[in-house]
């Protein structure tokens, strides 16, 4: 039997960094994995819907030229060249990251991964079984669409692993919850001239978000891409026909060509067997891990989307993944990184940092906010993109940046700055004091800063007199 | 019109009262049930609330002064509202009359309403002394003012600094040298970290960093913040001075039994499935009544010189709360049927766990009973309550080898201790009593004549 340093199970962004962080410093390290290279961020979540919405969005702003001084007639597109496009991107980085594995002496198993015992995991692949020994194991299992049983099974009902895969869009489409990746996918469809329906059953969508920021979502979903968002009530007596989806909110009935559900994700551990190696699972099925990704058996580390309590983004996967790689083979025990930026494509694009608004006023903290609107500032007028805005949670006592949102033009790239700034516990002030290049999108930031601190030029000015702080 | 706040009536027994902490000044907004002031007793302190909307016009008494319960310690109203100079004369001596428990204190004069107390109170009896703090007078250090606004801006210590200007002020070249000797300048502190260090005058330099590279982040800085001293709370502080005066003042002994509780457990169970429900500390305490009854040295309490034997059994029950430890007291408990007591145990725990304890329900007791049954311990040594003559604490029930018959079976065993005050009781008296105890929780046929 082959033993390895470091077995890791899942190649997806969790996965496959630690498995190379492990190569790294020195391990022997085997990846097993049951599907494809990249796990769900690269083969059908982030990359995927990414590569489309850059072509959609592309497209919304070609139809929307006009304003700019561009006619290009009816525009149009075709769906099947968008599909191909994304087949070509997700496989060029599928290679890459099959290269990656390879290049650094990791050992790609194919096949589902179970626990034999603690330190012998079995690999069952189309070539076979085998058992491999590990000292040390990290599970990157990951996620998977939920799909409850009240739903009737239909090739016109999808999730957003099939939605992804198709080669042509219905004419209308229904979605099933409001969270971020429904409301991806309600922009994207809609951009498209698909017509869009989102029935919620929480009060609001995206409910993670501060509300003055989810409100500039709504809006310009509603407003401007003409979709219909059914909040505060459950979709009910869903029913298929050969040709359609139909069901009823409120008693009001709804129907579209194609359904889609994307009302949360499950953890995947089907198949893993970890109770042979001492885990014991949550009530929601999810593996319970410490700051340093242990779980609660001495040489089994667990991260991303599978561990209870997760972020559910890939980048928070990856952090995860290359400390808990640092802690299998030095056998210490860091934490992972907690401070994870999210990042929404809807349109418009939403960047979230640290607290929001609503938590840093829950957690009891005097609260100061400044707020900058794009439809002040110049480079965004001149883009012709003036929704939105950003904004800064901070201290009011020690000025301390506790968190940023930013919605609005590139708002999933502005946020790289709060981050940073979060991150290194600037102060606000430092922020305002720090020159941003003229004319961009950052100056927001700075300007927000001032906004925070009543010395905004280019705000109208407030009734309190100015004190400068330093 | 203005309406007269009085200093609350806290129960028979209490006929003045301190004002420690005033939650409002002058012309602050006040609404029906805001916290206007705290009270300190020599017995407690409690929390006073408002019982009208307005502004605080004129506050009488200032904090640290001591009146009569019913003055008038302020007056609330509309702004602008002329009220008196001076407070009118209190109208004392009060009616004898149960003290309202959870709202209101209604006063003679129907206009003037004492606040709603909210006692978040502590142990009961004698001793109110505290000593007064010392005051540490410090050496006086000289500074060159632009020298000290260096320390501050880069929070540091500068009584640490040794100064080389006349008479060893300390100069800008000094706090410059010593940034540099004592590794300041290698410091890596986050901007955030450093307002919050500046704020709380936290001297950065004995702040452990444990950022990247050692920086200094914001909870390094908070956690030499939790570490700075800080005021206990005023019931913390009675709860202190009253533990050191017992601890200090009374030679505690302790005295140790194991009670096998296999039998009542199993009686209790059958109470219970009868429809008669009763807590295991129910049993524990009638049994602590009837052997007080037995041992009336035990039932008293001394200054040293006097022994003064109890004519009842008062007992008290030490409740843990979040803020602190209570001790209510259950005043003639020998005349309480079995099912009385329950009863009455049970209401004082509620009351004692909202906070709406009264000052009089956590005074006078005799001999108190602690618990920690429920919190998985195997045994431990109480402090007597200042005033009485012991304290028995009571352990988890474990499941124990034990010798029974010559054989070993498992028992649920609870161990005991009686710690008691050696001035008035010796050993034997003490062995005597435990034992006492231990045999009525033993004896079931006791509870089946109590219960029936």
């Amino acid at each position: 039997m082959e033993t390895f340093d470091v077995v890791v199970i899942g190649s997806g962004p969790g996965g496959y960094p630690a498995a190379i962080r492990a190569a790294q410093l020195g391990a022997s390290v085997a990846v097993i994995e049951k599907d494809q290279a990249g796990g769900t961020c690269l083969n059908c979540g982030c990359i995927p819907t990414k590569t489309l919405i850059a072509s959609g969005d592309l497209f919304h702003r070609i139809a929307k030229s006009e304003e700019l001084g561009i006619s290009v007639g009816s525009a149009e597109y075709d769906y099947k060249a968008f599909a191909d496009r994304k087949d070509k991107v997700v496989g060029t980085l599928r290679k890459g990251v099959e290269g990656l594995l390879k290049a650094n002496g990791v050992t790609l198993l194919r096949g589902v991964g179970s626990f034999v015992s603690r330190n012998v995991i079995a690999v069952d692949g189309a070539d076979g079984k085998q058992e491999i020994g590990a000292s040390k194991t990290i599970i990157a299992t990951g996620s998977d669409s939920v799909m409850p049983g009240f739903i009737p099974k239909s090739k016109l009902i999808v999730e957003s692993r099939a939605f992804l895969e198709l080669t042509k869009l219905p004419k209308s489409l229904l979605i099933l919850g409001g969270g971020v990746i429904g409301c991806e996918f309600a922009c994207l469809a809609a951009q498209l001239g698909v017509k869009v329906s989102i029935v919620e059953m929480l009060d609001d969508v995206l409910p993670m978000l501060d509300k003055d920021v989810r409100r500039q979502v709504r809006k310009y979903m509603e407003k401007e891409l003409d979709i219909d968002i059914i909040t505060g009530a459950p979709l009910e007596k869903i029913t298929t026909t050969a040709k359609a989806v139909k069901g009823k909110v409120d008693g009001k009935a709804v129907q579209a060509e194609m359904m889609l559900v994307s009302i949360g994700r499950r953890p995947v551990t089907d198949g893993l067997a970890i109770e042979n190696a001492g885990v014991t699972l949550n009530e929601h099925g999810f593996i319970p891990a410490d700051a340093d990704c242990s779980t609660s058996a001495a040489t089994v580390y667990a991260v991303g989307d599978v561990i209870a309590g997760s972020t559910q983004l890939a980048h928070a996967a990856t952090a995860q993944g290359c400390t808990a790689a640092e802690n299998a083979v030095a056998g210490k025990a860091k934490k992972a990184a907690i401070l994870i930026p999210g990042c929404i494509f809807t349109a418009p694009e939403v960047g979230v940092v640290g607290m929001s608004e609503a938590e840093a006023k829950e957690a009891g903290r005097d609260v100061a906010v400044g707020k900058f609107a794009f439809a002040s500032l110049g480079k965004a007028m001149a883009m012709g993109e003036t929704v939105g805005f950003v904004k800064w949670i901070a201290d009011a006592d020690t000025d301390q940046i506790l968190g940023a949102a930013a919605v609005g033009p590139h708002a999933t790239e502005l946020i790289a700055e709060a981050t940073l700034a979060v991150n290194a516990e600037l102060t606000v002030s430092e922020i305002g004091k720090t020159v941003h290049s003229h004319p961009t999108l950052s100056e927001a930031w700075m300007e927000a800063a001032h906004v925070l601190h009543g010395s905004c030029v280019h705000a109208m000015p407030s009734r309190r007199k100015l004190k400068i702080k330093d | 019109m203005a309406q007269p706040v009085l200093l609350p009536k806290l129960g028979q027994t209490v006929e003045e009262a301190a004002i420690v902490k005033w939650h409002k000044s002058v012309g602050d907004a006040v609404k029906q049930g805001d916290i206007l002031f705290e009270i300190e007793t020599d017995k407690a302190v409690l929390e006073a609330e408002s019982f009208f909307d307005g502004f605080l016009l004129k506050i009488f008494v200032g904090e640290g002064e001591t009146v009569p319960v019913s003055s008038v310690v302020a007056y609330i109203g509309e702004k602008g509202e002329k009220v008196p100079d001076a407070p009118p004369a209190p109208k004392v001596p009060v009616k004898v009359e149960p003290a309202p428990v959870k709202a209101a204190a209604v006063a003679e004069d129907k206009k003037a309403i004492a606040p709603v107390i909210k006692a978040a109170p502590v142990v009961s009896v004698s001793s109110p002394a505290q000593s007064a703090p010392v005051v540490a007078v410090a050496e006086r250090v000289f500074i060159s003012p632009r020298a000290k606004a260096l320390t501050k801006a880069k929070c540091i210590d500068f009584k640490v600094i040794a100064g080389t200007g006349p008479n060893g002020r300390i100069v800008v070249k000094d706090v410059e040298a010593y940034l540099e000797s004592s590794g300041y300048n290698q410091l890596r502190v986050s901007p955030a970290a450093k307002r919050l260090a500046a704020k709380h005058k936290v001297n950065l330099l004995t702040v452990r960093g444990t950022g990247v590279s050692e920086r200094v982040m914001v909870h390094d800085v908070e956690r030499s913040i939790a570490a700075l001293p800080k005021k206990m709370s005023k019931m913390r502080q009675i709860i202190a001075s009253r533990l050191t005066s017992s601890f200090r003042d009374i030679p505690h002994f302790y005295v140790t039994v194991s009670v096998d509780m296999t039998d009542l457990l199993i009686y209790r169970q059958e109470l219970k499935e009868a429809g008669k429900a009763y807590k295991v500390t129910d049993f524990i305490l009638e049994s602590t009544i009837l052997s007080l009854e037995e041992f009336p040295a035990m039932n008293s309490s001394t200054d040293g010189v006097n022994v003064s034997w109890n004519e009842s059994v008062n007992l008290g029950l030490a409740i843990g709360l979040d803020s602190g430890l209570v001790v209510a007291a259950i005043r003639n408990s020998q005349e309480l049927t079995l099912s009385e007591l329950s009863a009455q145990v049970a209401s004082v725990g509620a009351k004692a766990r909202s906070g709406k304890l009264m000052p009089d329900e956590m005074t006078g007791s005799t001999f108190t009973v602690t618990n920690m049954g429920m919190l998985n311990v195997e045994d431990f040594g109480a402090i007597i309550n200042p005033g009485e003559g012991g304290i028995l604490a009571v352990a988890s029930t474990i499941p124990t080898a034990t010798v029974v018959d010559g054989k070993i079976a498992v028992r649920q065993i609870m161990k005991v201790t009686l710690s008691a005050d050696h001035r008035i009781v010796d050993g034997t008296t003490g062995a005597a009593f435990i034992n006492a105890i231990k045999n009525k929780l033993e004896d079931v046929e006791l509870w089946k004549h109590l219960t029936s």
